[in-house]
Formats: structure tokens, C-alpha cells, sequence
């Protein structure tokens, strides 16, 4: 089993190596949005489509982390674990509050003035997710004791990824049909010299998505093996602790 | 299995000898019926069934988080948690017992409300009655199972009576969403077809799956 300091070390170099590839991506992604032809109907609001949907992917992914991470907690009971849970719950957060901020601004320049939202499927469940999100943050915030805390929110967020598909299901089948050409052309109907943008700004959103994941992973372990050590420091006598924790 | 049934009947002869939670919950529910009649002044009976599934519905879950609320809070007392846990066998006996239990007091609960909505807002409820009633039983399942998990979880946490809503209705969302529409078609005439129950069944079995198996990590006594 490893140790922390072997857990930071490995963080730390993904965490330059990241870092390197946003340094790099971000001003060609830059580049490339500024460069796009402006859409002949929608104008430069239409550029909202090069950070919205990326964003989306964002907060998925960083859900479905905090339920593989808090999975792998409850069956291993390893804290590094645990605080990847956390990581991807934070970042997730951001990824889809910017995108609950990004979406109803194109929806107000597409639609006119006064549609900031729409009970589309898609932005609902968003909410949805968003308030998961929220609830998940909750829940660690007012639990007390590290390990329990860890362990509800680990059951939580495997609870909250399931959700998902089902929220999908039956949005689908609820109210699916209320709005049904808004969205669905949206990245269909990108055109000549919009494709480019699009990419790279999926590339890039990703890696900065992973870089924030990673970073916050590491000030969690960095937190708890400065813990760590203030408590040896008090009590000499007991020795370090393990770095395990105990799951009974 | 015998731990499940013995809880459940504990559960159920506490609740009869002191019937808090049921009383609470009708209380409740009555009131939430009697504010919607406040929140739509002088509509027109077509526009009352339109709506009544939705209502009845929102009623239903606030009155079984509710409920679910104090699953565990009689526990907490004089350790009893600590003894739920070490009954012999899989842990997630224990949920199943306690989500039985909250499962026949919601069911009362809704009877009770539905009857009290029907005279109420003069919703002809002859219509779909048995349809009605299978779709709150199978809803109900998804609501036990997932409220269960969730209230032993709230229950030793700080701003346990806030937490638990917060916690709860974001996953309820599929549940009602099916439920009412589920409802609006039996209430409409329609017959009940596998189309309808078919979420229901599905949300039902995952959670009811999934919380049993996650409840063994809940308890650390």
C-alpha cells in the first residue's frame, strides 16, 4: 500500500505535465474562438457554444469521479480515495455552475429577451445534477467525524451518478417532447469553420477540467498528511498513524 | 430475514402505541391540501383535476420526508443504534425492516390524504381508484427504500431536519415525475398499462437494490 508522500509525488508530476498542456492549449483555443466566422443569424453570441457545451462535459465527468472515487473508498477505505471524491465534486460544482450561468445568457441572446430559461429537458436535469452537487457538499459539511462524513458521501454520490440515466429516462418521457428542436440541432449545426473551435475548446476545458481535479486531489492529501503530522507532533508517543482508514 | 420482520413489527407496535409519525404526517399532509386551496383562488373544477395528480403528489412526498425524518430518530436514543447493529446477519436486513415499516405508514398516510384532496377539491377519484393506489404502492417503494438510506445517514448529522429534504428530493425527482404521470392517465380514464408502472418498477427495483447494499456502510456502531 502506498504511502501518502508516494501519492503527492505521483500527483505533483501529473500536475506539471497538466499544467503544461493548459499553459499550451489555452491561448490556441483563444486563438481559434476569435478566429471563428461569426454566426450570420445569432451573431457573436454564438461563440457561448464554443465554452457551454464543454463545460457540460465537465460536470459529468467530475460526477462520475466522485462516484468511481467514492466507490473505490467504501471498498477499499483508503482517504487518498476519498479526497479525489471530494476533488471531483468541487470541480464538478464550478463546471456546472458556469455552465447554469453560460447556458441561460446564449438562451437570452438566441430566443430573445425574457427567455433566460426554458424547462428543457437538458437544463433541468442540470439543475438536477447541480443540486446533487450542492446536496453532496451539504452532507459532507454537516456530518461530523472525517470517516463518516467520507463514507455518506461516498454512498451519496454512487446514489447521485445513478440518478442520472434515470433523470434522462424519465425527462425523456415526461416532458421531453415540450422543446423539442432548441438544443438537439446545437452541435449539428455547426458551420463552415465553427468545427475547429468547437474541438479545441473540448480539448482544452478537459485538460484544465483534469488540472483543477488533480490540484484539488493533492491539496486534500497535502491537508490530511499535514494533519498528520501536527498530530504525531502532539502525541509523540503513539506513533504516526496509518494511513489507512478504518471502514467498520 | 428474521431481523427484517422483527423490526418491522417493532416499528409497527411502537408506531401504534404512540402513532407520533402517523399523526404528524396526516396533520401535515391535511394542511399541505388545504394551503394549494389558498395558492388557486376560484379555479374551475377542469383546471383542479388538471392539476390535482401534481399536487397530490408534492403532498405525498412532503409528508413522507416527513416521516422518514424520524425512522431512525427513536433509535438514537439510549444506543439502540448501536444494538440495530449488531443483529445478526447482513446489515441490510435492518433497512429492509425499517423501510417495510415507513412503507405502511405512507401508505396509510396517502389513503388518508387522498380521501381528505377528493372531498376537498372535488376530484372524482371513483375513476381510477385501483390504478391510483397501485402506482402510490410501487412509487412508495422507491420513496421507502431511498428515504431510508438517506434518513440513517441524516439522522447523525448536524441540521438533520434541513439535510434530509436537501438529501432526499433531488433523487425523489424520477419518482414523482413518474408517479404523476402515472396518475394523471388513471385519473384521466386510462387504463393502467405496463407503460406507466414500467418507471416505477425500474426506479423501484434499482433503489430498493442499491440502498441495501449501501446501508451496510452506513451504520459504524
Amino acid at each position: 500500500m502506498t504511502r501518502p508522500a508516494a501519492d503527492d509525488d505521483r500527483l505533483a508530476v501529473s500536475l506539471r505535465v497538466l499544467g503544461w498542456c493548459v499553459a499550451v492549449l489555452l491561448p490556441v483555443y483563444a486563438w481559434t474562438v476569435i478566429q471563428a466566422p461569426l454566426d450570420s443569424v445569432q451573431g457573436v453570441m454564438q461563440k457561448i457554444l464554443y465554452v457551454h457545451p464543454p463545460l457540460a462535459y465537465g460536470a459529468y465527468l467530475g460526477f462520475v469521479a466522485t462516484a468511481i472515487a467514492g466507490g473505490l473508498f467504501l471498498w477499499r477505505g483508503r482517504e487518498v480515495h476519498d479526497q479525489l471524491a471530494i476533488a471531483g465534486a468541487e470541480v464538478g460544482t464550478l463546471f456546472c455552475s458556469l455552465m447554469l450561468i453560460t447556458g441561460p445568457i446564449w438562451a437570452r441572446g438566441a430566443w430573445g429577451p425574457g427567455n433566460w430559461w426554458v424547462w428543457d429537458a437538458r437544463l433541468t436535469l442540470t439543475l438536477l445534477l447541480w443540486f446533487v452537487y450542492l446536496a453532496y457538499l451539504l452532507l459532507r459539511s454537516f456530518t461530523e467525524g472525517d470517516e463518516r462524513a467520507a463514507r455518506f458521501a461516498s454512498i451519496y454520490g454512487i446514489l447521485g451518478v445513478v440518478l442520472i440515466p434515470l433523470n434522462y429516462w424519465i425527462i425523456d418521457l415526461v416532458g421531453g417532447a415540450m422543446h423539442p428542436d432548441n438544443l438537439a440541432n446545437e452541435s449539428s449545426g455547426l458551420g463552415e469553420g465553427m468545427g475547429l473551435p468547437f474541438l479545441v475548446g473540448n480539448l482544452t476545458l478537459f485538460f484544465v477540467f483534469v488540472f483543477l481535479l488533480v490540484l484539488r486531489w493533492r491539496i486534500g492529501v497535502l491537508r490530511a498528511e499535514t494533519d498528520r503530522v501536527e498530530s504525531d507532533a502532539a502525541h509523540p508517543v503513539r506513533g504516526s498513524r496509518p494511513s489507512t482508514v478504518d471502514d467498520t | 430475514m428474521n431481523v427484517a420482520l422483527t423490526l418491522l413489527w417493532k416499528d409497527l407496535v411502537t408506531e401504534w402505541r404512540s402513532r407520533d409519525r402517523v399523526v404528524a404526517m396526516t396533520i401535515f399532509a391535511f394542511l399541505v391540501v388545504v394551503v394549494f386551496q389558498f395558492a388557486w383562488p376560484g379555479m374551475d373544477r377542469e383546471e383542479i383535476a388538471r392539476l390535482a395528480p401534481g399536487v397530490l403528489w408534492v403532498t405525498y412526498v412532503f409528508a413522507a420526508v416527513i416521516g422518514l425524518g424520524r425512522t431512525f430518530a427513536t433509535e438514537l436514543e439510549n444506543e439502540a443504534m448501536t444494538a440495530l447493529a449488531l443483529a445478526p446477519g447482513t446489515r441490510g436486513w435492518i433497512f429492509l425492516g425499517k423501510a417495510a415499516a415507513t412503507w405502511v405508514l405512507i401508505t396509510l398516510v396517502q389513503v388518508l390524504t387522498a380521501l381528505v384532496f377528493a372531498l376537498f377539491m372535488r376530484v372524482d377519484v371513483s375513476v381510477g381508484l385501483a390504478g391510483s393506489a397501485a402506482i402510490a404502492a410501487l412509487a412508495n417503494v422507491a420513496i421507502c427504500s431511498v428515504g431510508t438510506l438517506l434518513s440513517a445517514m441524516s439522522v447523525r448529522s448536524r441540521f438533520r431536519e434541513v439535510l434530509l429534504p436537501v438529501l432526499l428530493i433531488p433523487t425523489l425527482v424520477p419518482v414523482l415525475a413518474a408517479a404523476v404521470r402515472a396518475t394523471t392517465a388513471t385519473l384521466g380514464g386510462d387504463p393502467l398499462g405496463l407503460s406507466l408502472v414500467q418507471p416505477l418498477i425500474v426506479i423501484g427495483g434499482i433503489y430498493l437494490v442499491l440502498s441495501f447494499l449501501l446501508f451496510d456502510y452506513v451504520l459504524d456502531e
